[in-house]
């Protein structure tokens, strides 16, 4: 499903990174500076990659050799930033609908009620996003990444801003994005226990370079 | 460590702040001083339009006695109000009687002469394809604009719109004049070309550069050019006796303006008082 | 002198509107393309918008004097068009438009500056193409910013001089505007009616300035 062949230089750091995941949901994990955020950045479009190739499903979204270079409004990425990054100017509604225009002209996605409902955010809606608790502005980005019919997920530390009890109550959500949307997931975590419980295949990163890249026993 | 950083921080911009006083106060002084501390200078202002007369006659002047002279040339409203408002000047030559009246009346005037005549001009520009033969020519509609002095203050506007007035057609030209700050502008904006035509003096015609005379000046009105002695200083009385000199009359009237046939000095006190 | 006095602020104002409406497309442009788009030649293009601030203003005056004279490069190819500048309401325009155009493009790029980049990243992976991101995420974020700004293009405007001088002339009924007109009122001794305009202009600027704070809304 997802092809990386990727080589980045920014200042004195390169990441390389070679891999192929099949899986539904894959978790990046490593060390504080290890490149793991810059490669979701890489895949996203927000940052370009000296060579190499990225691949999503059949579509190239990066191709050094062929010159391609997809903004990121063409990756059809939904990415979700470690800081979330929800519009401060909008209510939650409006930051949900946000991704869904390009939808309506694809002819299709998912409905604003069925996500809202899977991720309990329903009460939410017409608030503004400035009250919101950590985990609800978790579940609203991660919400409105989904509304965007994005053909990959990638979270930043999806579970880091929240405190460890409500971490547990995030993961179950997490999985039902997994077993009923069929989005593949890729997310980067420093908690190996929730991966655990969450991803079928581990890549790990260490100075830019993979050191590891194998099934969890998860996978079916 | 943070007391320390504000020491040398509060140091850095003490230092700028005193160099910059400091500096700034000692290039003023030097560069005032020296005329200022000149005993013998006189400082005179005139009317623009004697620019390149006043300056042969000062250069005569100094060469003869010694005496450095001073030119502040502008147009005799901006003069007028500068002195009334206390700018240092010891001799003062206006344009006209009325900027002349607004310095008597701040009784800074000690004598008064009628010191010049000059007449008004109509020019246009050199390759212009329009010929004039009067004022009302200025109606056609290839003259788009005329550039005159402002009425309000500058003499040569307020002749020129007399002129208009005169020839009963200030009324219907109103659209087409385009005021400015003093004659030598008006002139200016000829020359390049932003305007069609300009009412300036008889003398400025010579110092155009791409403008030709339209038809002969118009005999009225009569410009006349008031002189002032303003100071006691004995440079000042000597250059206000200098400039009614056969010698300097010469110099004016190789520059086009005309001598007054009695040179007699009138009354000092304002024009209308009893 | 009441109708005078009427004329004159009217014409100002109008005029400084005029100007503010022109500066403001190109100025907005300009300020978001200097803070979002590194590109070569950057740093003169910054020092150029900034020479209006610094030079004296008849010097630029001297300069778009040359330009938009019959004569001159821009006012030649006008003049054919049968459009005049010098000497005209347009040149009062261009002059205020001018002086005013550096204090609306600094104060905006940095009010662009101020925008997380976060937010413009995250709308771009959501499909939102650059004039989209612009229009919903970094104008509303930088808005504040960008209303302080065009209102000290406006309070310029409305006080320029040296520059409309040189151009416009100070043409009674037709050029003349509050600052031209003290200036000459004050040469030819009406200084009753100089002193009537200045209370005028002190009072537009307090109701610009006052006006902008409104705008600006409440700080957050």
């Amino acid at each position: 499903m997802l092809t990386l062949d990727v080589q980045l230089t920014q200042g004195s750091f390169t990441l390389t990174v070679s891999a192929r995941v099949e899986v539904r949901v894959t978790a990046l994990v490593g060390p504080s500076g290890a490149g793991k955020t810059t490669l979701l950045e890489a895949i996203a479009g927000l940052r370009r990659p000296a060579r190499g190739e990225i691949r999503v499903g059949n579509r190239v979204l990066f191709s050094s050799r062929d010159r391609i270079d997809l903004p990121p409004h063409q990756r059809h990425v939904g990415y979700v930033p470690q800081d979330v990054a929800l519009f401060p100017h909008m209510n939650v509604r409006r930051n949900l609908l946000y991704g869904t225009s390009r939808n309506t002209s694809m002819g299709g996605g998912l409905p604003l009620e069925r996500i809202a409902k899977m991720l309990e955010i329903e009460p939410l809606i017409e608030r503004g996003v400035k009250d919101l608790s950590g985990g609800e502005r978790q579940r609203v980005a991660l919400a409105r990444a989904l509304l965007s019919a994005p053909d990959v997920l990638l979270l930043d530390e999806p579970l880091a801003a929240v405190d460890v009890p409500l971490r547990r109550r995030i993961v179950p959500y997490l999985r039902r994005v997994r077993d009923e949307l069929g989005v593949p997931l890729v997310y980067v975590s420093h908690d190996l226990e929730e991966v655990g419980m969450l991803a079928e295949w581990v890549v790990e990163l260490d100075c830019g370079t993979v050191v590891r890249s194998a099934a969890t026993s998860l996978q079916a | 460590m943070y007391l320390k950083l504000l020491q040398i921080a509060l140091n850095r911009l003490t230092l700028l702040w005193l160099g910059s006083g400091v500096l700034g106060l000692c290039g003023v002084w030097l560069g005032t001083v020296p005329r200022l501390a000149a005993a013998d200078e006189v400082h005179v202002a005139a009317a623009v339009s004697l620019s390149e007369a006043l300056q042969e006659v000062a250069a005569a002047f100094e060469g003869q006695h010694g005496v450095h002279v001073t030119l502040n040339l502008a147009a005799s409203n901006v003069l007028a109000r500068q002195i009334t408002a206390g700018a240092k000047t010891d001799v003062f030559i206006s344009a006209d009687a009325i900027q002349m009246d607004v310095v008597r009346q701040s009784g800074q005037a000690r004598r008064v002469v009628d010191l010049l005549h000059n007449r008004l001009v109509v020019l246009v520009a050199a390759d212009s394809p329009v010929s004039l033969a009067g004022a009302n020519d200025l109606r056609r509609p290839e003259i788009v604009r005329i550039a005159i002095g402002d009425p309000a203050g500058v003499p040569a506007g307020a002749y020129a719109k007399q002129y208009l007035q005169n020839e009963t057609v200030w009324d219907v030209l109103q659209p087409k004049i385009v005021t400015t700050a003093s004659v030598r502008a008006a002139l200016a904006s000829l020359d390049a070309g932003n305007v069609e035509a300009a009412i300036v003096y008889q003398t400025d015609a010579r110092i155009a550069r791409r403008a030709r005379v339209a038809y002969p000046s118009p005999s009225e009105p009569l410009v006349i050019y008031p002189a002032a002695l303003l100071s006691s200083a004995p440079g000042a009385a000597q250059f206000f006796d200098y400039l009614r000199s056969a010698e300097a009359g010469k110099i004016f009237e190789r520059h086009g303006f005309g001598l007054p046939v009695t040179r007699g000095e009138s009354p000092v006190r304002a024009k209308g008082r009893p | 002198m009441n109708a005078e006095l009427l004329q004159i602020s009217l014409f100002t104002v109008a005029t400084a509107l005029a100007a503010t409406a022109l500066m403001l497309p190109p100025g907005i442009a300009l300020a978001w393309t200097l803070a979002r788009r590194p590109f070569p030649g950057r740093a003169l293009v910054e020092t150029v918008i900034s020479l209006p601030l610094v030079v004296p203003p008849v010097a630029t005056g001297l300069l778009l004097l040359y330009l938009f004279g019959r004569r001159g490069p821009l006012g030649a190819a006008l003049a054919s068009t049968g459009v005049d500048v010098i000497f005209t309401w347009r040149a009062v325009v261009i002059a205020m438009a001018i002086m005013g155009f550096p204090l609306v493009v600094r104060t905006a790029r940095a009010a662009f500056e101020q925008v997380d980049a976060r937010f413009e990243q995250v709308a771009a992976t959501l499909g939102a193409r650059p004039l989209r991101v612009f229009f919903s995420i970094s104008l509303p974020l930088a808005l504040r910013g960008v209303i302080a700004g065009t209102v000290l293009g406006f309070a310029r405007a409305l006080g320029e001089f040296g520059a409309t001088i040189m151009i416009a002339g100070n043409i009674p009924g037709r050029t003349r505007t509050l600052a031209t007109a003290i200036y000459s009122y004050t040469e030819t001794g009406r200084d009753a009616q100089a002193a009537a305009l200045a209370a005028v202009s002190i009072a537009l600027a307090f109701v610009a300035v006052a006006v902008s704070n409104r705008l600006a809304g409440p700080a957050r």
